[in-house]
């Protein structure tokens, strides 16, 4: 029998290794497995919630979708997918056009463009704090749907953000692109904007993608600068708003918080999961960023 | 490639016939905006035109066509900021000095008080159906008729009528007198009478009177001193404020030069010194501890899943990424849930087993450590996945080698692996590092920085220097010290640029860059 041939040292070594990998995936999972758990008990407090509860429910859902008092769930889910759609979208694009140019024209300042860009985008933008908030403010002076507390104004922030090390992402896929793709095209007399919106983009689809969903995510999970400008019940993101809503009442609102941290997280998991080996190739590939 | 030949005619008439209709609607606007004179816009908008009209025919700046829109949000949002907060952190700019100098001295000059000897009037109000006329003003000073709306003019002009000659009319210009509790109903609106008369101000004293009030200061632009008119005192201009000999200050001040005050007193200002050696301090500890402890813990997990024997690797992986993949805020908040004394899952665990309570967050040793723990929990998959990118990256020569020669796994993971994975993990471990130095989000969420540790300071345990920054401006118990935030994120941005610097110098990170300009 082959497996007799194998020390005892051999199988005792495997046991360990996936006890190991066991006793970290708990480790990993055991926050996730309480919420969601708990999302079904309609008990409140933290201290009596159980993860297996005993007469489970949807009550805490139900609420969500039905409170408007303390806790508006769908208007900040809708407000965070939006403010993080349209930064996403127009995000990609503005980045895509400046990576274009980056990687296809010879003009002068361009490395010193691409260095600088680099540079500034070392410094996090939150430090920044202060400036940003008084620069919302003067400008809701003269324009008031791009102030404080507007989400335009939010994503204006965001896109600022969003710009440089994007760009440098994507200028690197660009130039992996074969030229001889545009340039047929281009002694066919299309112009190089034509070239780059019927050929380059279609092909270079999958890090558009990668650089919506990172972006899509990053403005999702951002609270400094959210909650800095967003001061209303009904204009807060899920990230203001949820911690305002959980606050200390982890004994009277543990319930409905569940609830909501797990249709919240859903929706990223889900996101994440689908494009799994895209994202972290350029999440761990490029800088560290949320 | 090369810049594109003049395009076809058509769509260049197309161009210039759109480009003269954009420029024509917007001459019109800046004509308007002229007239109001909005010089601001004007400029803004003559600016922004220009640059679109040389953009959209200027050929050798072709390629800023495509770099412009972004530039413009990196520059607006990034670029200004960081301008903009150096800028600040030289200033005094703060609560208490936000104006210019010239909209202080409009301030102070438009403050009045009231003299012993001030002219007082009694006065009565006459209205109607649509409310308040006019307020009849009588008093040694003369007899006037006062306009909610500011106008005084003089009883002669009037139509007043005062049948039983008490010197009180019963009607004015048809409108007949108010009764007291009428005027008290009026007097929100009559408090905000201020109607110049000779060198002062006729305001509401009483429900029934209303005196002339005179100008506290007086301003010498030639002599750059303001006067107390009261007391004669003198106040010069001196860092931001109008002070006086002996050294009384007047509120507001205005935005002014300090060179590197904010800077200074931050090592010197017993308010904030010992607050900003502690919190960095806990920043460094925090960053440090952090990036260490998720590292080991990713690299284990790693070298674990590395392993071509186990099973259902994929599976592993899969589940140990979790924590990376769903959103910070969201699992903060639940683990500060989990540390909550009185009734988090922790303390629930550990009293019915122990019959313990730990104070999670609520000492500063207990909540430093959940900050870190917390903290390892999200990032150490971010460590595992690099590290085992960088595990699969070492060629299976170098390991044969060291077979042949001997050496055990030990020795094999010293000598071997952990070097090579050092040096390609390394410029990712200082941005890590870089990261979790300014993880504002992680520190609000879970602890606000508390708990408190010196009554008085701002700066709890678990603050980290981005957090502190936050905290003075918009926390305010003395108010929003924008310029001490200003200065905190520009020492922030030093520190920032030499780890950066560090990471290049280290990584010859620059020079891989360069080549693939």
């Amino acid at each position: 029998m082959a497996f007799r041939r194998k020390p005892l040292r051999f199988w005792v070594g495997r046991l360990l290794r996936n006890l190991l990998a066991w006793v970290a995936i708990a480790f990993a999972l055991f926050p996730a497995a309480f919420v969601l758990g708990t999302s079904f008990d309609p008990v409140q407090n933290l201290r009596t919630a159980r993860i297996i509860p005993t007469q489970p429910t949807l009550e805490n859902y139900r609420y969500l979708f039905l409170e408007r008092q303390e806790i508006n769930f769908p208007r900040w889910l809708l407000n965070t997918v939006y403010v993080a759609g349209i930064t996403a979208a127009t995000g990609v694009f503005l980045c895509a056009l400046g990576a274009y140019a980056f990687s296809r024209f010879r003009f002068r300042g361009r490395r010193t463009g691409l260095l600088t860009i680099l540079l500034v985008q070392m410094f996090p933008q939150t430090v920044g704090m202060v400036a940003i908030y008084l620069i919302l403010q003067t400008l809701g002076k003269q324009i008031p749907w791009l102030g404080l507390n507007t989400h335009p104004g939010l994503i204006l922030v965001y896109l600022g953000g969003a710009i440089g090390f994007n760009t440098w992402f994507m200028k690197g896929y660009f130039d992996t692109i074969p030229r001889s793709l545009e340039e047929s095209a281009l002694v066919d007399g299309a112009s190089p904007f034509q070239a780059f919106w019927r050929i380059v983009l279609p092909v270079a689809r999958p890090i558009l993608a990668v650089v919506f969903v990172i972006q899509f995510i990053s403005v999702y999970s951002e609270y400094l600068l959210a909650s800095l400008i967003l001061k209303g019940m009904d204009k807060y993101t899920l990230a203001v708003g949820l911690q305002l809503f959980i606050g200390e009442a982890y004994n009277r609102r543990w319930g409905s918080f569940a609830a909501a941290a797990v249709i919240g997280a859903a929706l990223i998991l889900l996101i994440f999961y689908a494009l799994q080996s895209q994202i972290i190739s350029g999440l761990t590939g490029g800088a560290v960023k949320e | 490639m090369r810049l594109p030949r003049i395009s076809a005619t058509s769509t260049t008439l197309l161009k210039v016939v759109g480009f003269s209709l954009l420029d024509a609607v917007a001459l019109y606007f800046l004509v308007l905006l002229a007239w109001e004179k909005s010089w601001l816009f004007v400029g803004l908008i003559a600016a922004g035109l220009l640059g679109l009209n040389v953009l959209a025919f200027s050929r050798r700046l072709y390629p800023l066509r495509y770099l412009a829109p972004g530039l413009f949000f990196l520059v607006l949002m990034v670029v200004l900021p960081l301008v903009y907060t150096v800028y600040i952190s030289f200033t005094n700019y703060a609560t208490g000095n936000i104006l210019s100098k010239s909209q202080v001295i409009e301030v102070l000059t438009r403050r009045y008080y009231l003299p012993p000897n001030a002219p007082t009037f009694t006065f009565r109000a006459y209205g109607g159906e649509g409310g308040l006329y006019a307020l009849f003003l009588f008093g040694p000073a003369g007899q006037y008729v006062l306009f909610p709306d500011g106008r005084l003019s003089r009883a002669e002009d009037h139509a007043l009528q005062d049948a039983d000659n008490d010197g009180i009319p019963e009607a004015i210009d048809g409108y007949s007198l108010l009764s007291l509790a009428e005027v008290a109903r009026l007097s929100g609106e009559l408090q905000k009478l201020e109607v110049p008369f000779g060198e002062g101000v006729l305001r509401l004293t009483t429900l029934s009177t209303m005196r002339v009030y005179s100008p506290q200061y007086a301003y010498d632009p030639v002599r750059d001193v303001l006067t107390d008119l009261r007391t004669g005192k003198e106040y010069r201009p001196q860092g931001g404020n109008f002070v006086a000999a002996d050294g009384e200050k007047l509120d507001p001040g205005w935005v002014t030069f300090v060179g590197f005050a904010n800077y200074l007193r931050f090592l010197r200002d017993p308010l904030y010194h010992g607050a900003f050696v502690r919190v960095f301090t806990w920043t460094v500890v925090w960053a440090v501890l952090t990036v260490v402890l998720s590292f080991a813990l990713g690299l284990g997990l790693a070298i674990l899943l590395n392993d071509k024997t186990l099973r259902f690797r994929k599976l592993y992986r899969s589940l140990l990424i979790v924590p990376y993949a769903i959103p910070a805020f969201i699992s903060i908040l639940i683990w500060r849930g989990f540390f909550n004394t009185e009734v988090g899952l922790f303390n629930r665990v550990l009293t019915q087993a122990f019959g313990i309570r730990v104070p999670w967050l609520t000492t500063p040793f207990w909540a430093r450590f959940s900050c870190i723990l917390t903290n390892v929990w999200l990032t150490y998959p971010y460590m595992m996945l690099v590290s085992l990118g960088a595990l699969q990256a070492i060629p299976e020569e170098m390991y044969e080698a060291a077979k042949v020669d001997g050496a055990t796994g030990w020795r094999r993971f010293v000598h071997i692996t952990f070097p090579l994975l050092l040096i390609s993990v390394a410029p990712l471990l200082i941005g890590s590092f870089a990261f979790t130095f300014n993880n504002f989000t992680l520190i609000w969420l879970l602890t606000r920085g508390e708990p408190v540790v010196e009554i008085g300071s701002r700066a709890g345990a678990t603050d980290i220097l981005l957090s502190y920054a936050y905290k003075l401006a918009f926390m305010g118990g003395r108010g929003s010290e924008y310029n001490m935030t200003a200065a905190l994120a520009v020492i922030i941005f030093v520190i920032v640029a030499l780890i950066s610097g560090i990471s290049f110098a280290r990584t010859k990170a620059l020079e891989e860059v360069s080549r693939g300009l």
